[in-house]
C-alpha cells in the first residue's frame, strides 16, 4: 500500500485529538443541563478524531506522500532558524540590534546577497522604522537591556 | 428609511473630520499596497497593522482596518494585471483576462475597467449595506443563544460547503481553531484550560499571533525568493482609459457582479474569494462570445473585480448586525472593536452609532480615494512591485515580529506566532486551507457560551435548538447543506466547488 499525504494528515490529526482528550482529563464534562469546562473540548477532540480517520479512509484520493515537493523546506527551516534567534533576543538587545542582525542573517545566509548592499538596506529600513514606530505613531519600541 | 438617511448625514460628519480622513486614506493606501504585494493578503495586512491601531479611536481604527480590507481588493487586480501574478485569492480570475488585455497592449484599460468595477461594486455594496444592517441588526435583537449557536454552526458548515477543498479538510480545521479558541479560563467556571502554567495563556491564544503566523510567515515559510518571478508590464498613462466598445462590454459584468458579490458576501461562513470565481464562470456562460474569455475578454476583468469587491462590503453586514464574522479578516476586524470595547452586534446601532455610521459613511468616501488612488498612482505601484521578493520578506517578517509583540508586550505570543508559522507551512505543504482555522479560534468563545447558555436554559434538553423556529430554519439549512456534500460523495461526482478549484489550478477550463 502506498504511504499517502493523507494518512500522515489525518493520523496527525487522529493523535492531537487523542492528546486533546488525555490532556482533558481532569476538566469536568459536567451534565447536559450544566455542562462543564471540558464538554465542549472533548466534543470537538472526539470530531476531530474522527474526522482525521475520514481522511485516512479517503486518502487514495490525496496524492502520494513521496510526491509531496519538500524543495522549500531548507528554505523553510533557516528562515525559522534564523527568526526564532531574533524573538530570543528581541527583549535583551532591543529593536534596532535584533532587527538589523536579523535581516542581514535573512539576507546574507538565506538570501546570499552582497553583504555591502545588505547592511545599508538593513541599517535603512530598521532605523526608519523606529522613526516610524517611536515617533510617528508614537509606540514605544524595546530598547538595549529592555 | 428617513432615520437611516438621518443617522447617514450624521456618519458622513464623522467621516469627514480630517482625522477620520487621514485614516481612512492610509487605510486605503496600505491595503493597495497589501493588495498589489504578492505573499501579502488583505489578512496579513490587517493583523500586523492592528496594534497600531491601539492607540486611535474605535471609530478610526475599523475605518483604517477597514480600508486595508476593500483597499486590497483594488490593489490585487493591479499585480494581476501586469504580472499575472494575484495579488490577492481573490484577484485569481482577473489574472487569465486581465493579463491578456495587457498582453495586446490594453493594460491600461483592463486596470481602469477592474478600477471603476471595483468602485461600482463597492458603493453598491454599501448602499446595500446601509439598508441592510440596521433592519438586520433589530431582527437580530430577537435571537437568543440557542439561534446564536445555530447561526454559527450554519457559517461554519457553509464555509465548508463553499470551499474548494473537501468539506472534511475544512471542518478539520474548524475543529482545530474551536480547540484552539477554548485555550485559557473558562468564562464559565474559572478552569484553566491547556495553558500548561503559561500565566500569559490564561486570556488564550490571541487571534493576532495566529493569523499573522498562519497567513504572514506561513506564506513566507513556502515562498523561497526564486519562486517569485514574474515580468512586469508598465502600461502608458494616456492609455488608461477604455475605448466605447470596452465600456459597453463592462456595464452588465459589473452590474451583475455587483449584486452576486453582496450575496456571497453577506452569507456568514462564505469564504468571499468564491464571488470572483463564481462571477466569472455566470459571465462565461451568458455572453455571446464565451470562446473570449482567456483571451482578454472585458467581462472576465469586469464582473470578477466587481463581484469581489462587493463581496468585501457585504462581509460587513453580519459582522456589524449580527456580530458575526464571515471569514478571517471580519473575525480579525471584531478583535480590534473588542480591544477598543466595542462589541459588534445588534446594539452596535443604538449603543455606539458614531462608530457604527461613521465606519459606513468612510466606505463611501474611501471607495473615492481608491479610484482615485489607483489610476494615477499605477506607475508608483508598478515601482513597488520591482522591489525584489527577496529584501521584501525580510522586512514582512520584522514588521510581524513587532506588530505581534506590541499587542500585548508578549514574547509568548511571538513564539505562538512563530509555531503557527509552521504549522501553515504544513498544512500548505498538505493541502489544508488555514482560513477555517481562524474562523474556528474567534467564534469558539461565542459558539460554547452560546452552546451552554442554550443547554442550560433548556435544562439540558437539546431539542431546544429544534422547537425555536429561527434556530430550525438555520438547523435545515444546515442539514440541506450537509445532504448536498453527501450526495456529491455518494455519486463519486465532480460538482462545481471541485470544478471551480481546477480551474483555479489552471487544469480546465470553466
Amino acid at each position: 500500500m502506498t504511504l499517502r499525504a493523507d494518512h500522515v494528515a489525518g493520523a496527525a490529526f487522529i493523535v492531537f485529538g487523542l492528546l486533546v482528550l488525555a490532556l482533558s482529563g481532569d476538566l469536568p464534562t459536567g451534565q447536559l443541563s450544566m455542562p462543564g469546562s471540558g464538554f465542549l473540548p472533548k466534543i470537538i477532540a472526539t470530531m476531530t478524531i474522527v474526522f482525521g480517520a475520514a481522511l485516512v479512509l479517503r486518502a487514495r484520493e490525496s496524492v502520494p506522500y513521496s510526491d509531496l515537493d519538500w524543495g522549500d523546506g531548507k528554505h523553510a527551516a533557516l528562515v525559522t532558524v534564523i527568526t526564532a534567534a531574533a524573538i530570543y533576543l528581541y527583549t535583551w538587545l532591543g529593536f534596532i540590534i535584533t532587527m538589523v542582525l536579523l535581516m542581514m542573517a535573512l539576507l546574507l545566509v538565506v538570501e546570499r546577497r552582497n553583504p555591502v548592499r545588505a547592511g545599508i538596506y538593513s541599517a535603512a529600513v530598521v532605523l526608519f522604522t523606529y522613526v516610524c514606530f517611536a515617533w510617528l505613531l508614537k509606540t514605544p519600541l524595546p530598547e538595549y537591556g529592555y | 428609511m428617513e432615520d437611516t438617511l438621518i443617522s447617514l448625514m450624521h456618519g458622513f460628519g464623522i467621516a469627514f473630520q480630517l482625522d477620520n480622513l487621514w485614516y481612512a486614506f492610509l487605510g486605503c493606501l496600505v491595503g493597495t499596497l497589501v493588495g498589489v504585494l504578492p505573499g501579502i493578503g488583505p489578512l496579513s495586512g490587517i493583523s500586523i497593522l492592528l496594534p497600531v491601531t491601539f492607540g486611535l479611536s474605535a471609530t478610526q481604527a475599523v475605518i483604517m482596518l477597514a480600508g486595508i480590507y476593500y483597499g486590497s481588493q483594488y490593489g490585487g487586480s493591479t499585480t494581476s494585471i501586469l504580472m499575472r501574478i494575484p495579488g490577492e485569492a481573490s484577484s485569481v480570475m482577473t489574472c487569465i483576462d486581465g493579463n491578456a488585455m495587457a498582453k495586446k497592449g490594453r493594460a491600461g484599460a483592463a486596470l481602469c475597467i477592474a478600477a471603476v468595477g471595483s468602485w461600482v461594486a463597492g458603493t453598491f455594496g454599501v448602499i446595500m449595506l446601509t439598508m441592510v444592517a440596521p433592519p438586520l441588526a433589530t431582527i437580530a435583537l430577537k435571537f437568543g443563544p440557542p439561534e446564536y449557536t445555530a447561526l454559527l454552526i450554519l457559517g461554519l458548515i457553509f464555509l465548508a460547503y463553499m470551499s474548494s477543498t473537501s468539506l472534511v479538510r475544512t471542518l478539520l480545521m474548524a475543529c482545530i481553531g474551536l480547540l484552539l479558541g477554548m485555550v485559557g479560563i473558562d468564562n464559565m467556571t474559572g478552569h484553566f484550560r491547556y495553558s500548561f502554567d503559561f500565566a500569559e495563556l490564561g486570556d488564550g491564544i490571541g487571534i493576532v499571533p495566529v493569523a499573522v503566523g498562519l497567513f504572514g510567515l506561513g506564506e513566507i515559510l513556502s515562498t523561497p525568493s526564486h519562486k517569485v518571478v514574474g515580468e512586469v508590464i508598465t502600461p502608458k498613462f494616456r492609455e488608461l482609459l477604455p475605448n466605447r466598445l470596452e465600456w459597453l462590454q463592462s456595464i452588465m459584468p459589473i452590474a451583475r457582479g455587483s449584486v452576486l458579490g453582496f450575496i456571497i458576501g453577506i452569507i456568514p461562513g462564505s469564504a468571499h474569494i468564491i464571488s470572483s470565481f463564481l462571477s466569472y464562470a455566470l459571465e462565461k456562460k451568458v455572453s455571446k462570445h464565451p470562446e473570449e474569455f482567456g483571451h482578454g475578454a472585458v467581462a472576465g476583468v469586469a464582473g470578477p473585480e466587481s463581484a469581489n469587491n462587493s463581496a468585501s462590503t457585504g462581509a460587513f453586514v453580519p459582522m456589524l448586525a449580527l456580530g458575526i464574522p464571515t471569514g478571517p479578516i471580519t473575525a480579525v476586524l471584531m478583535g480590534a472593536l473588542m480591544v477598543h470595547g466595542v462589541n459588534p452586534g445588534p446594539q452596535l446601532v443604538t449603543e455606539h452609532p458614531d462608530v457604527f455610521w461613521g465606519f459606513v459613511a468612510s466606505m463611501y468616501v474611501g471607495n473615492l480615494m481608491l479610484l482615485a488612488l489607483n489610476l494615477p498612482l499605477v506607475g508608483l505601484f508598478v515601482t513597488v512591485l520591482r522591489i525584489p521578493y527577496a529584501y521584501l520578506y525580510p522586512l514582512i517578517i520584522m514588521f510581524c515580529i513587532v506588530g505581534v509583540y506590541e499587542v500585548s508586550h508578549s514574547v509568548v505570543d511571538v513564539w505562538i506566532m512563530l509555531i503557527m508559522g509552521l504549522l501553515g507551512y504544513g498544512l500548505r505543504k498538505f493541502a489544508f486551507d488555514p482560513a477555517p482555522l481562524v474562523l474556528g479560534l474567534v467564534i469558539a468563545p461565542l459558539f460554547e457560551q452560546s452552546l451552554r447558555q442554550s443547554l442550560i436554559m433548556s435544562n439540558g434538553d437539546y431539542l431546544i435548538f429544534f422547537s425555536r423556529p429561527i434556530s430550525l430554519g438555520l438547523l435545515i439549512v444546515c442539514g440541506i447543506l450537509l445532504a448536498l456534500s453527501t450526495l456529491t460523495f455518494i455519486l463519486k461526482r465532480k460538482d462545481w466547488r471541485e470544478k471551480l478549484a481546477e480551474a483555479e489550478a489552471g487544469e480546465i477550463e470553466l
